[in-house]
């Protein structure tokens, strides 16, 4: 079954490669943006569930219950899925998009690999995986991609130096777009928000790390998908600004 | 709590996951390299292994690493050193000498080492008088003096492009070299100028074969044969496979053996150019080079089989192996080594009946 998932992500990908003029760089990102539009309505019930859940931070009742049942843990649990039911709000709306990720980044990684087909056996994988006709002469895909090899991790010297850039900016766009979805709460006491508070280093550090090991083809992906949830939260006026630029709000 | 938890274990599940996809010096990553000298046999499968031909049993080994990862079969110099290319990290080529071993370690020294390459080393190296002619999947030809004295070597490079994964063969006058990038080019053994480089339309990842014609033959991802004037370059496609030709043709006399990914095994007569009998399908995809024995044709297939057939195409023996086979298996003193991938053993000797005289299975 998940072998038949990385087959379906390798035949899209050489599709696109190939529609694209050989550029599997670019292909990557297309595909990523693919990805987006099918998962566009889990990002938006994502959305909606933050929302929500933001909204519940300043509930009379929510805060009566915080209050009642502060020494409580069990009876808090209680009352609040009571809450959340009566309100109609999943607690976990908002976490599934990015629990979604998991399998598509390790489905993309492997799809990756076994595309740009660095051993023999890979190779052979790929063989198995194809069943768009006609494609012999597109095998091995070109792994180059502006500065790039996409199967392996990425650096640049500088004075000497190996930077990894992509792990850079992939950690850097993980941390903006993490910080721009994160709900302001007034609520020092608020797990939600301390959750996505540690988040928002956890996962930059994370993603950065995976960039850093793993086939830079990976890193395009994290970016371009980091870039496009910036710019979907930006459009629908979801951003959370003031997370990212204190004072911001104040000034606007 | 919960979500927290469920959102840190999955972020752990993840890295896990993606850490096991990233491959390391294991055996099995791909289909290992196998050569021997007549006495040893050298794999490399990951680390490099000596093993006793007598016996199975293990001599010495070279261990791998993340930076240092070996698949290509090994190419023994006539003074005995073992050249073995890395996969890993580091994309060095190494001459180890088995006569001068660490006491520590229990591996051999390196004579040699050559830095200059930039990606993997998949093929192995060939060897004309004292000159090593390598080439790596950077694209790359690089020429070796083995007898200039140097502890760490400097090479003479031929840029041509792709990714070169097959052995290259000679002539004596040209090198012959295949590329990933569907082209096969011809290299002049002595000033190394590019003869000439001609692209087939599909990937090229064996090695060409010199048939008894005088004419060069070398299979196809275009699923073609095709036939090469070694001279001229000129060349044409003379056989239609059903797959993708991965295995070097074998050699017999003006018949070429050879099979495809799909399984099909086909004998193509040079002289007529046209197939001896209509092909047959033993059982399993077909990489490996077949071995062209006194009285059989012996093929390894994916199905992990050995499969002797006779020149008619009649399978005369058939032994289950187990596991995975890609890697062309060694004749050498009546006896034939395998190595298969997902078995618990790393090699299997069999003698000329198929049965099995020993395994070898490293020591933890």
């Amino acid at each position: 079954m998940w072998d038949l998932f990385i087959s379906v992500f390798v035949n899209v990908l050489i599709w696109i490669y190939d529609v694209v003029g050989n550029n599997f760089g670019l292909a990557i990102i297309l595909f990523t943006i693919l990805i987006r539009i099918v998962t566009w309505p889990l990002n938006a019930q994502q959305m909606k569930g933050a929302a929500a859940m933001q909204a519940l931070q300043s509930d009379k009742d929510w805060q009566a219950i915080q209050k009642k049942y502060a020494k409580d843990k069990e009876k808090l649990a209680q009352e609040q899925m009571r809450v959340y039911k009566e309100k109609g709000i999943n607690p976990f709306g908002s976490c599934l998009p990015t629990l979604i990720q998991f399998p598509i980044i390790i489905a993309l990684y492997q799809s990756i690999i076994r595309a740009l087909a660095s051993t023999p056996l890979d190779l052979l994988k790929l063989s198995r995986s194809i069943s768009l006709p006609n494609v012999s002469d597109l095998i091995p895909l070109n792994s180059k991609f502006l500065w790039m090899d996409l199967g392996h991790p990425e650096s640049v010297a500088i004075f000497g130096l190996a930077i990894p850039t992509l792990a850079v900016i992939v950690a850097i766009t993980t941390y903006i777009q993490a910080k721009l979805t994160m709900p302001a709460s007034a609520n020092p006491g608020d797990q939600s928000a301390a959750m996505s508070g540690m988040m928002s280093i956890y996962m930059p550090l994370l993603l950065g790390y995976f960039a850093l090991t793993f086939a830079s083809g990976l890193s395009v992906y994290f970016i371009t998908s980091n870039v496009l949830g910036i710019v979907q939260y930006a459009m629908q006026g979801k951003a959370n600004w003031h997370n990212l630029i204190p004072g911001f709000l104040k000034k606007n | 709590m919960r979500k927290k938890f469920a959102l840190v274990m999955m972020i752990l599940l993840g890295a896990v996951l993606l850490s096991a996809c990233a491959g390391g010096p294991v055996h099995g990553s791909t289909w290992p390299g196998v050569a021997t000298d007549g006495n040893i046999v050298y794999l490399a499968d990951g680390s490099v292994y000596a093993v006793s031909l007598g016996d199975g049993r293990e001599l010495w080994r070279y261990p791998g690493s993340t930076k240092l990862t070996f698949y290509a079969p090994p190419a023994i110099t006539p003074d005995g050193l073992v050249i073995i290319g890395s996969a890993g990290t580091d994309h060095n080529l190494i001459a180890l000498n088995p006569n001068d071993i660490n006491p520590e370690t229990n591996a051999p020294i390196e004579a040699w080492t050559f830095t200059g390459a930039t990606d993997r080393w998949v093929a192995k190296p060939l060897m004309i008088n004292n000159k090593l002619f390598a080439v790596n999947a950077d694209g790359n030809l690089y020429i070796l003096d083995l007898q200039d004295g140097r502890t760490v070597k400097e090479a003479t490079v031929v840029k041509l492009g792709g990714r070169l994964w097959a052995q290259p063969i000679t002539d004596g006058e040209r090198v012959y070299i295949t590329s990933l990038d569907h082209s096969v080019i011809a290299v002049d053994a002595n000033t190394y100028d590019i003869l000439w480089h001609e692209n087939l339309g599909g990937a090229v990842p064996g090695s060409t074969v010199l048939g008894e014609d005088g004419m060069l033959y070398v299979g196809s991802l275009a699923s073609q044969l095709e036939r090469f004037d070694p001279a001229t370059g000129n060349h044409q496609s003379v056989l239609d496979a059903e797959n993708w030709v991965w295995s070097t043709p074998a050699l017999d006399g003006d018949t070429l053996y050879f099979g495809d990914v799909d399984g099909n095994f086909y004998s193509y007569n040079t002289s007529t150019g046209s197939l001896n009998w209509k092909p047959v399908k033993p059982d399993g995809a077909i990489t490996a080079s077949p071995l062209v024995q006194n009285d059989h044709i012996l093929l390894a297939t994916e199905s992990g089989s050995l499969i002797a057939l006779g020149r008619d195409g009649k399978t005369l023996w058939k032994e289950e192996i187990g596991g995975k086979i890609y890697t062309t298996p060694v004749a050498v003193s009546n006896l034939t080594i395998v190595a298969p991938l997902e078995t618990e053993f790393f090699l299997a000797a069999l003698d000329a009946n198929g049965r099995q005289v020993w395994t070898f299975t490293p020591q933890k």
